[in-house]
Parts: structure tokens; C-alpha cells; sequence
């Protein structure tokens, strides 16, 4: 197959996604798809997948033109998405899953197992996979699961296959299986797209580039033409950096250690060791699967740890209980506003104060006058736009919401703030004022721990860095030695030599 | 022109906060309007306290249902709980011939039956439509086999002082109507005034926000189910007094479906989050209201049910469409 996705212009709201994108990729070729998290990657290739249609732009398969594209017909062109999240019923047997809305019929109405079992097995065993097509998914591991996923595109003869970071939950012997299906299939004509983060995969699989930044398309070529270094440069790009907050407010940074990490160790992350000291603030990063995501929530004894310790001044953390890591002078701002911040059905007011209730207020009852007086007193500090703190938290903009969940925090007045992605999907200005509320509370002997993948975020709060790359510390880097090369490099695994 | 568009849609937007926020009154003033017009003699004392003294028991299991309900849970054990506490009542009086142990015992009872819903529900992890099925058919199991068929009847000795409980009255308001608002003023305290009440809506509305806060969900929901128990054992204690003789196989049957009934009608979302501890107690009346209005219009007994159903499945559509604007 030959594809051609021309001036292809995607925007969600205000946001535009993809700023008239071309690519084109061609017959038994691995086309690597690079960028940062956000860059539009996915969103291509949903477009292609016919899941979002396109504002404007064109996708041309094999010469003719294809128009309203949808899965539906993307399935009868034989492209195959296999996306990042798994889509299986854990329920259903491998098989089912394999052939779930392209069941073979007998006599028109009956599901003919038989050839069902058969044909699933055949492809499992191709892969090696070893595992059973009557297996029910539920008891297979996620790499299985993966695996499962990827014969469900090779069932029938796709010859485009999409898989976005596929190896996410892969070893690498599962990688090296992967790839050599991959390498088998490509020599049969069968040309994929394969979107990932990490450049050992990129470079030992791919025979093509594209890369992608903030929508835009940048550069295309030959793999062989680039190095990881010329790769991550290109995916990183040269920013204007704005002026330093951290310039305007100093922070004293003592030897005293607030809060101690030991050996921690998770469902996606492990070995994993720092402490923070007050006035300090620490930035976490790493790319989508790195294990950031369930390290900040593990601190907050909201995700189980499985091993590891950690100790505050106050001694060892009881991380079974949420409500005592806050009264120890632990705070966490979750990521994702939505889902996990605000509480839809309550006013502004009482969105603000459920932590303070949680963790200081004493008595009963609550008195709403002095809840009030509370809350003006972090709508002037945070200068959060209200009309009354009595409307429903969802009138508010994003970036308005973001501060009542910051307040709801700071009136615990904690030691140590834990921030998962404190800006995510806010507008610039509410950013920088939270870039000016972290360094302000640092300014104040807080010790700041900010989980966060956007580079300007690092440059203008980070002390130091701890970088992810699958679940491990890749770096440690002092503010000297932050850069975004450096950065992307350690969390695309640029470092850690080949695959075997 | 352009000034007129304005004042327009002001007054829409008005219009829909009052539909919004005081939905439960303007169904209420239209039924009570209905029931006037089909009968004048429905604005008597008698009448009106009537209601109340018929509503009470189902309106003091709402209360708790309410609660379940604002929290994203349900409860379908209501009327075995009730069964089953108002027999070891009478039982209980029977043997003791007090009276503050008798409604010591029931609440207390109401208690531990709140109790064991709420651990399965939270310790167990089990859905709580499903746990309440189970208990809803152990209970009545269990006091039906206690009852041997007869009915659970008060002593002679006992009878007129606890008789008196219900059918009493102070000041010529009777004691299930002082009863009833008590407790729904109660109720309503303990939602709109303190931190638990906060709580309850926090887990309704986003439990893994709730969570993140430091909310601990398990300990909310339990006490809910806690609350609603003594409750029920309250309402126990009342219907006793209210009929003296308990019918193991069909006291309090039906009473999930009126309480369920009376928390949706008073317009509290079934999806958890928001509620009205208000609207229940307008639920209950309403339910009592189209139940008297259908008997004062002659319309035949058997389409009761019929009728509640239709004002039930309108009731609910009315705040689907506010919530889908």
C-alpha cells in the first residue's frame, strides 16, 4: 500500500492538534512516527484510522483519493490500528477477542468456533507467542495481552499496520519477537507505522522517519541518514525561553530532609531512591510509561507500593491512609483535573475546603462564614476568578479550577507538595502563575516535587531533575546540567545502548 | 431590539434555575393544586396531618435512603430490616415491658443491619445493589421463621402506653408527624451543616477525587448505611406501635420501592452527587398526596400503582433533561 495523508488540519476546540500535516508512507516499509508527548502523533493517526475526521486535508491510498473516512471503511482498506491502551473483554476467550465483530459464520448465523480456534491459533503460533487461543484474556499478563493485540492485526492480511507504543509492556526478548514478525511481515509488502518513544526501538527497526512538534510536520527521511542525537534534536526543536521566575524570588535550600524515598518499587517503576529538602523543588519526568504516573500517586499512599520505604521528619510514612500522609505534611495535586481533582456536584467553596476538613478542621459542624473568609483568602493569594464561591465549580475555566484544587492544598500547609502535572490543559497565564506559586512556596521552605513532561515547566521551576526511562532513574541532573537534549536523550533511553 | 434579545434570555436562565433548584417545590404546588380542584375537603387539619401520620414510617427510611442514594449507592433491604426489627420489637417489649429498651433495642439493632450492609459493601467489595438483594431476602427469612406464620402481637399489659407512641398526639399535631419532621430536620442538618454531609455528596459525586482529598470512602459509606440502619429501626419501632400486631410476611413490604420512589421524585440525581434532603421529605408527601387525590377521585385501588409509576418515570425524565443541558 501506498499512503498519502495531504495537508491534513485537525483542531479539538481552541487547540489546533495538526497544522496541515503531510506524510506519506510507502509498501513494505516501517515508517517510525516521532515526538514529544501532545506533538499529534496519535491524533494522525486516528484521522487515518477514520476515529477523528479531519478539518481539511486529503488521505490518498495506492492513488485514489479516499473520502469520510471511517474505521469501518479503514478496516476494508486493510489498515489496522493497534492502539496504546489495550481494547481487550477480559472476559472473552483469545479467540473471541481476536475475531470480536468479524466473527466467520457458519450457515450464515452460527460462530464457527472450529475455524475460528484454528485460524487464532495459527497466527499466535506464528508469532511464537505460545499462548492459547481458548485462553480466557483475563489470566494472561499484559505483555500476552499485547501480543494478543497484535495478532488480532495480523489476522486478517492488513497491509497497514499502525501500532502506537506498542512495547510499552514488553521485556526485551518480547521486543525482539516483536520485531522479527515485524521484519517477516514488511518482507510480504505489509507496511507499518510504528509511533515511539524510545530510540533503540526506532533506530533498530525502522527503515523511515517522520517527526512531528506541536502539530507541525518537520522533517522526513531515511533512519539511516539521522542519529539518536540528530533525532532528539529534531523532536525537541529550539524554544524561546521566557524570562526566569526563579530569577525574582530566592529560595534557601537547607541540608535538613524532609521527606526520604527508599528503594521504592511499584507496578511500573522500581529502584527508585531520593530525598528532598526544604526549599527546594525537584522535577520528575520521563515520557508516557516511564512509571511517573504511578510513582506520584504512590507517595500519596494512593497506588500500593510493593516495596520500598518512605520517612518524613516525623519517621516511617503509614501509607495505608491517605488522610494520615496529609497530617504528616504530605500534599498531593493529582493529575487530571477532571477525573481525579474536582468534585463536580459541590460549589467552589467546598471543592476548595475538602482538605482542609480531611486533615485540620476539628469541630462537627461547619460554619460557612468562616469557610467564606477562608476561601478569600486563597482567592486573593491564588487571584481566582469568581463571581460567587457558591457557583458550581464546573462554571469556572480550566485554569480558575486548577487554582481552587491548588488552594485546596496549600491550606493544609504542608512540607512537602507533590504535583502531578500541575498545569495540564491550562492556558498560559494561569500557567506562569503557578510557576509563581511553586517557587514561591519553595521561597517559603517548602520542598516542591513536580511531576511534569514539559520542558519549559522544567526550566523554570527544576533544582534538579529525576529522569524516568522504563521504570528506572536513567539521570539525576543537577539545574547545570538540565538541558532539553539532555533530557529527551535520558528519557528516550538514548544512553542505554542496543537492544540486546 | 438587541435590549429585548438580552432581558429574554435572562429570564430563560432564570427560568431554568428555578425549574433546576426548586423542582421539588413546583411539583409539589402543582399536585397539591390538582388534589384541591378534585376535592375542596382536601385542605382540612384532619386531612393534611393525615398525610404526614400515613408517610411517616416509609418517609423516616427515605431519610436514610437519601443518604445511600446521594452517595451513588442503593439500599434494598429497607422493608426486611424494618420486618425484621419491628418483630424482635414487639418481642423485645413483650419481654421487658419497656418501652426505652424496646426503641433502644431497634435502633440499636438498625445499627448492626446498617452495619452488615456497609462492610460488605466496603470490606467485601460487593455491589451494593447485591448485598442489599441478599440481606433484604435473609432478613424477612429470618423473622419469618421467628414468627412461625403468626403474627407478632403486643402484650396486653403494654398495649395502650405503646399504642400511644403512634397514634398519639401534642397539642393536637400527632406524634408520627413530629416524628417524621424531626428526623428529616435532622437528616437535613447532618447533610447541609457538617463535614459528613460534605463527605456523602464528595463520594456521590467523584469518589476518586473524594479519595485523593483524603476522604476515606470505605469508613463514608459504611456510616451511611449506619445512619440508615437506625433509621429503619426507629421506623421499626414506630410501625409496631402503629399497628401493635406485626405480620412477619408482609410488614414493611414495599417500602424500598416508596423510598426509592420519594428520593427520586424530591429530585435527587439516582447517579450520586446531588441531593435534597428537602425534596425527600416533599417526596414523601407527594407520594401520600397522589395516593389520597386517586381514592377522593374514585379512581379503582389497582391502578395506584399505575399512576405513582407514570409520576415516578416524569419525575425523573424532568431532571434528565436539566442535567443533559
Amino acid at each position: 500500500m501506498i499512503l498519502e495523508m495531504k495537508n491534513i488540519v485537525k483542531t479539538f476546540g481552541p487547540v489546533q492538534a495538526l497544522k496541515d500535516v503531510s506524510f506519506t508512507a510507502g509498501r513494505g516499509e516501517i515508517h517510525g512516527l516521532l515526538g514529544e508527548n501532545g506533538a499529534g502523533k496519535t491524533t494522525l493517526m486516528n484521522v487515518l484510522a477514520g476515529s477523528f475526521a479531519p478539518d481539511s486535508g486529503s488521505i490518498v491510498i495506492d492513488g485514489s483519493p479516499v473520502e469520510g473516512m471511517t474505521p469501518r471503511k479503514a478496516a476494508s482498506l486493510k489498515i489496522r490500528f493497534i492502539h496504546q491502551e489495550l481494547n481487550l473483554c477480559n472476559d472473552l476467550c483469545v479467540y473471541q477477542n481476536m475475531f470480536l465483530g468479524e466473527e466467520y459464520c457458519a450457515q450464515g448465523w452460527k460462530i464457527d468456533k472450529k475455524r475460528e480456534v484454528q485460524h487464532a491459533q495459527r497466527v499466535l503460533d506464528s508469532m511464537n507467542s505460545g499462548i492459547l487461543a481458548t485462553t480466557v484474556v483475563g489470566e494472561l499478563d499484559t505483555s500476552q495481552k499485547q501480543m494478543v493485540e497484535i495478532a488480532r492485526a495480523l489476522l486478517f492480511s492488513s497491509e497497514l499496520i499502525i501500532m502506537d507504543e506498542p512495547t510499552t509492556a514488553l521485556n526485551n526478548q518480547e521486543i525482539m519477537k516483536l520485531f522479527t514478525i515485524m521484519e517477516k511481515l514488511k518482507h510480504q509488502g505489509v507496511t507499518f507505522i510504528y509511533i515511539s518513544h524510545k530510540m533503540p526501538e526506532l533506530f533498530h527497526i525502522c527503515d523511515k522517519y517522520t517527526v512531528l512538534r506541536d502539530g507541525v510536520f518537520i522533517q522526513s527521511g531515511d533512519i539511516k541518514d539521522i542519529d539518536e542525537h540528530k533525532a532528539t534534536e529534531l523532536l525537541v526543536g529550539k524554544r524561546f525561553v521566557q524570562a526566569h521566575i526563579k530569577d525574582g524570588i530566592q529560595a534557601v535550600i537547607t541540608d535538613e530532609v524532609v521527606l526520604k524515598a527508599t528503594a521504592l518499587q511499584g507496578k511500573s517503576f522500581r529502584d527508585i531512591s531520593f530525598s528532598l529538602h526544604p526549599g527546594e523543588i525537584v522535577v520528575c519526568t520521563g515520557l508516557q510509561g516511564s512509571g511517573t504516573d504511578e510513582l506520584a500517586t504512590s507517595l500519596f499512599g494512593a497506588t500500593q507500593l510493593h516495596q520500598g520505604s518512605i520517612e518524613t521528619k516525623g519517621g516511617p510514612l503509614n501509607l495505608k491512609d491517605i488522610r494520615s500522609v496529609m497530617r504528616s505534611g504530605i500534599a498531593m495535586i493529582p493529575r487530571n483535573r477532571k477525573e481525579r481533582g474536582i468534585v463536580p456536584d459541590l460549589n467552589i467553596r467546598t471543592n476548595k475546603s475538602l482538605a482542609f476538613l480531611v486533615a485540620k478542621h476539628t469541630s462537627f459542624l461547619v460554619d460557612q462564614k468562616r469557610e467564606h473568609a477562608r476561601f478569600e483568602k486563597s482567592r486573593k493569594r491564588m487571584n481566582i476568578r469568581v463571581s460567587s464561591d457558591r457557583d458550581p465549580i464546573t462554571s469556572l475555566s480550566g485554569g480558575n479550577q486548577q487554582k481552587v484544587i491548588l488552594s485546596r492544598w496549600l491550606e493544609i500547609d504542608a512540607d512537602v507538595y507533590i504535583m502531578d502535572n500541575p498545569t495540564q490543559g491550562i492556558d498560559v497565564g494561569a500557567k506562569f502563575a503557578i510557576y509563581k506559586l511553586v517557587v514561591e512556596l519553595a521561597a517559603e521552605g517548602k520542598a516542591v516535587l513536580v511531576f511534569t513532561s514539559e520542558f519549559p515547566e522544567i526550566q523554570q521551576l527544576a533544582d534538579r531533575c529525576i529522569v524516568l526511562y522504563k521504570g528506572e532513574v536513567a539521570a539525576h541532573l543537577s539545574r547545570s546540567e538540565i538541558s532539553e537534549v539532555a533530557i529527551m536523550e535520558y528519557s528516550t533511553g538514548t544512553h542505554k545502548g542496543s537492544l540486546q | 431590539m438587541k435590549c429585548l434579545a438580552m432581558k429574554n434570555i435572562d429570564w430563560k436562565e432564570r427560568w431554568r434555575n428555578i425549574t433546576t433548584n426548586y423542582s421539588h417545590w413546583l411539583s409539589f404546588i402543582l399536585l397539591m393544586v390538582v388534589a384541591i380542584i378534585v376535592s375542596p375537603a382536601f385542605l382540612s387539619w384532619n386531612n393534611l396531618t393525615n398525610l404526614f401520620v400515613q408517610g411517616a414510617v416509609v418517609g423516616i427510611c427515605a431519610m436514610g435512603m437519601s443518604l445511600i442514594i446521594s452517595a451513588g449507592m442503593i439500599d434494598l433491604s429497607v422493608g426486611s430490616s424494618v420486618a425484621l426489627l419491628s418483630g424482635l420489637g414487639v418481642m423485645v417489649l413483650n419481654a421487658t415491658h419497656s418501652l426505652a429498651l424496646t426503641v433502644l433495642f431497634c435502633m440499636g439493632g438498625g445499627l448492626i443491619v446498617g452495619l452488615v450492609n456497609g462492610l460488605l459493601v466496603t470490606k467485601g467489595r460487593i455491589a451494593p445493589f447485591i448485598v442489599t438483594l441478599a440481606t433484604m431476602s435473609a432478613w424477612r427469612s429470618v423473622i419469618n421463621q421467628l414468627g412461625q406464620g403468626g403474627p407478632f402481637t403486643v402484650n396486653e399489659a403494654m398495649y395502650a402506653s405503646f399504642r400511644n407512641i403512634a397514634a398519639g398526639r401534642l397539642f393536637g399535631i400527632p406524634h408520627l408527624m413530629i416524628f417524621f419532621i424531626v428526623i428529616s430536620f435532622i437528616t437535613a442538618m447532618l447533610m447541609s451543616k457538617t463535614k459528613f454531609g460534605t463527605y456523602v455528596y464528595a463520594v456521590g459525586s467523584n469518589q476518586q477525587a473524594a479519595r485523593l482529598s483524603g476522604i476515606n470512602v470505605n469508613r463514608v459509606k459504611t456510616l451511611i448505611f449506619v445512619y440508615a440502619g437506625a433509621l429503619y429501626g426507629l421506623a421499626a419501632f414506630l410501625l409496631a406501635s402503629r399497628l401493635t400486631s406485626i405480620q412477619a410476611a408482609s410488614a414493611g413490604s414495599g417500602y424500598e420501592m416508596d423510598a426509592i420512589a420519594a428520593v427520586a421524585i424530591g429530585g435527587t440525581s439516582m447517579d450520586g452527587g446531588r441531593g435534597k434532603i428537602l425534596g425527600t421529605f416533599l417526596g414523601v408527601l407527594m407520594l401520600r398526596i397522589i395516593n389520597t387525590v386517586l381514592i377522593m377521585a374514585n379512581v379503582p385501588p389497582f391502578l395506584n400503582g399505575l399512576v405513582t409509576g407514570v409520576i415516578i418515570i416524569v419525575a425523573v425524565l424532568a431532571q434528565s433533561t436539566k442535567k443533559g443541558r
